[in-house]
């Protein structure tokens, strides 16, 4: 038992480049992935053989045979099999959440070391068979006499036999997230112009991330791949214009270069105690302060479904006590460019802070050369669980870069939730 | 590896090398040509010979492809990760196993050839799709009570530095060897497994086993659609009836290369690994794996659920502590 809660530390991650859907991972599993990043981060901190306190991953599209997918995984890295391991899910909040949780067991001294992983393939997509039949394969298995097999057999019509495949819709509205999006875009006046501004933005960074080697101890490559499928370095708001709107019908704002696209890819990233960091020698990034996880009601009160941050910011950030403005580094993941615009429209609104989140004036003004920096989703591509490590290791080490500072993390999730997290500098706050 | 470029046979050898691999379907059936009464007095098919010929094949660069990688790795259990699984470079050298085998100078067809035993020294992990220099060459053929054996000898190099090593030890059933005699029962190749025998995953009482496999009966073809490898036997009930067996036979690499991705979590990058493929696993079926660790070495033995049928024996250890308990041979 300890008095106090420790400082956790985030020593460093892996990923693979993150690739685009039936690109160039179309074959591997989750499994492959997951395992491929543990044992790259592995390698990079010369773990082998080591037994760690635990390893949380997870995946948000999942196969129903991936039982303790994070286990298995761990299984067949080069960690020690004596490493407990544990599947979250939590849509695109998952890979956060799971670095949220090891934290907390290290700030408590429940554990020294752990790892927070996550991999998604919309690639090798988990599909089912047709629900009807499903139900009738199990009545039949029910059924005791020969006759009343037949009968549910007889049951069986041809169109049951499609195989049901996973949607990327919200179970209780119907709507993609798209179409989520797009309202939200709509209802927060965001312009065609600035979404597409965000979108070279980031292809910009993550090209300039590569080329000064900012990437270089935070990725492996894997299958072939050196750098995201996705990223196109020379992206400009005049080509992301010609582009048609996918989302919002033929007037809307929100098109394929301005989305993220479906992304195959994994990461992980290892966090510690101070004191196991520095008996192996391991370098300290950033600690990680604290974190919130939020919800909104999507369903009822009809709040933008990818809103959930917003409302959770000011909590955490009263906890810390920390202003919005006070940060040196912001990281919004970009599910979609209209998602961040929202975002940082609602916390400059007045009149929203006040009446939805219980603020007395606006939570404040977010410079947008603090934001992504190094590239965002938009342009590495965005494999659900797999985002928050990327996210959370590029932060840490940019905060590490800068020699002090503070950063802020907001993942949107779908479900109507979000996380988000503070990270300070291991050179200190100033 | 006291001597990683020797060359196995006594006389001159000479290299053809190929740029692309080798079709395998036409050597297959050049290979299987002798079958037909007389049909080796032609000059261009195999038989007639009396010594393997002395010549070494090159294949100037091979790389996995990723799809057929993915599918490699589904079939055998080895995660499809940043490097490639240590029998996958037997992948790329199987080509110039079948052309050495049709080549009109090879004193046999191809049937009634059994792989007894099969040796890998992995000097360093290679990456996934890491371009390979592959080459496939042969050494003279050894009495052994029951025939005759040989082994293909293949190399995978990058920029000329050797980075994987494998003796394939075949048995020609019925064959003579030109010096005559009848050997010993040990194949050539598998002495080092000489520590293992009589205790632990020895010949004793095996240790109780880690896994079970159930085996379906078409993993032969399976495993025949990822590694190229369509000897009939491992297909077709007719086929294998010739030979003896009620329904196909498990491939012995994939025995193999299933037990490899079971320990491969625990294996370093440079490793060496034996096994002797005692009796052929008879399709479908159900297999254990059993394994002893001892130190950096391991054993380990793949035999039916009984364990009357062993299947399987293997030893890993240090590259160069293999080369040195049989004395430098492969």
């Amino acid at each position: 038992m300890i008095e106090k809660p420790r400082r956790v530390a985030i020593v460093g991650g892996n990923r693979i480049p993150f690739a685009r859907s039936n690109g160039a991972y179309a074959h591997a599993s989750n499994q492959d992935m997951l395992t491929t990043v543990l044992d790259g981060l592995t390698a990079r901190f010369a773990l082998d053989g080591e037994r760690l306190g635990e390893v949380v991953g997870g995946a948000v599209l999942k196969h129903s045979r991936d039982r303790d997918l994070t286990r298995e995984s761990v299984l067949g890295s080069r960690l020690s099999p004596e490493t407990p391991a544990y599947d979250v899910q939590q849509a695109c909040g998952t890979g956060l959440e799971t670095a949220v949780l090891v934290a907390n067991k290290i700030a408590l001294g429940q554990i020294d070391s752990g790892i927070a992983c996550g991999a998604d393939t919309t690639s090798d997509a988990p599909i089912a068979i047709n629900e009807d039949l499903r139900q009738i394969l199990l009545d039949f298995n029910r059924q005791r006499s020969a006759a009343g097999r037949i009968r549910q057999l007889a049951r069986i019509r041809p169109a049951q036999l499609a195989p049901a495949i996973p949607r990327n819709e919200e179970p209780r509205t119907g709507l993609s997230m798209g179409e989520h999006c797009a309202i939200m875009a709509a209802d927060w006046g965001i312009t065609r112009q600035e979404q597409d501004e965000l979108a070279a933005r980031s292809h910009r960074n993550l090209a300039a991330a590569y080329e000064k080697g900012f990437m270089d101890d935070l990725l492996s490559p894997y299958l072939g791949l050196e750098r995201d499928q996705n990223l196109r370095p020379d992206s400009t708001v005049e080509a992301l214009a010609k582009l048609k709107p996918v989302f919002g019908g033929r007037d809307g704002t929100m098109t394929a270069g301005n989305s993220t696209p479906l992304t195959d890819g994994a990461s992980a990233v290892l966090m510690s105690s101070e004191e196991w960091a520095k008996e192996r020698g391991l370098p300290v990034l950033a600690y990680l302060l604290d974190a919130e996880t939020a919800a909104i009601d999507h369903v009822y009160r009809r709040e933008g479904l990818l809103m959930a941050p917003v409302y959770g910011m000011p909590r955490l950030l009263e906890r810390v006590g920390i202003g919005l403005e006070e940060f040196d580094l912001y990281e919004i993941h970009e599910a979609f460019a209209a998602q961040v615009l929202c975002t940082m429209k609602a916390w400059q609104d007045e009149r929203f802070c006040r009446d939805r989140l219980g603020l007395d004036r606006a939570l404040g003004i977010l410079d947008s050369d603090r934001l992504n920096v190094h590239g965002g989703s938009l342009a590495a591509g965005h494999p659900f669980a797999a985002t928050g490590g990327r996210i959370l290791a590029g932060l840490a080490k940019a905060l590490h870069e800068r020699g002090s500072g503070r950063g802020v993390i907001s993942i949107c999730a779908a479900g109507g939730q979000g996380v988000l997290a503070v990270l300070e500098s291991s050179g200190g706050a100033r | 590896m006291s001597t990683p470029t020797s060359t196995p046979t006594s006389t001159p050898t000479s290299t053809r090398t190929l740029e692309t691999p080798p079709r395998v379907l036409p050597l297959y059936i050049r290979a299987a040509a002798p079958l037909i009464p007389g049909a080796s007095l032609l000059p261009f098919l195999p038989g007639g010979g009396g010594q393997t010929p002395s010549m070494r094949l090159q294949l100037r660069e091979a790389r996995a492809e990723p799809d057929r990688l993915a599918a490699y790795s589904r079939v055998c259990g080895f995660t499809l990760g940043a490097h490639l699984p240590p029998t996958y470079p037997h992948v790329l050298a199987f080509p110039l196993h079948m052309a050495l085998m049709a080549d009109h100078a090879f004193p046999f067809g191809a049937v009634g050839v059994l792989h007894v035993a099969n040796r890998i020294v992995q000097h360093r992990a290679i990456d996934a799709l890491e371009p390979l220099a592959i080459s496939a060459e042969l050494t003279s053929l050894q009495p052994h009570p029951r025939g005759a054996t040989f082994s293909f000898v293949s190399e995978a190099s990058v920029d000329g530095e050797l980075v994987w090593r494998e003796t394939s030890t075949m048995l020609r059933l019925g064959a003579r060897a030109p010096d005559g005699g009848r050997g010993r029962e040990s194949e050539p190749g598998a002495s080092s497994l000489g520590p293992g025998e009589g205790d632990g995953v020895g010949r004793g009482h095996p240790p109780s086993p880690v896994a079970r496999w159930r085996i379906r009966a078409d993993l032969g073809r399976r495993y025949a659609a990822v590694s190229g490898d369509c000897n009939p036997i491992h297909l077709h009930p007719l086929a294998s009836r010739a030979l003896g067996f009620a329904s196909p036979i498990a491939h012995g690499m994939w025995t193999k290369a299933r037990c490899l991705a079971h320990l491969q979590p625990r294996l370093p990058d440079a490793f060496a690994v034996e096994v002797r493929f005692k009796k052929p696993v008879v399709l479908p079926s159900s297999v254990e794996l059993s394994v002893a660790f001892d130190g950096d070495a391991v054993r380990f033995l793949l035999s039916e659920p009984k364990r009357e049928i062993v299947h399987l024996r293997g030893f890993v250890d240090e590259p160069a502590r293999m080369a040195q308990a049989d004395g430098g041979l492969g």
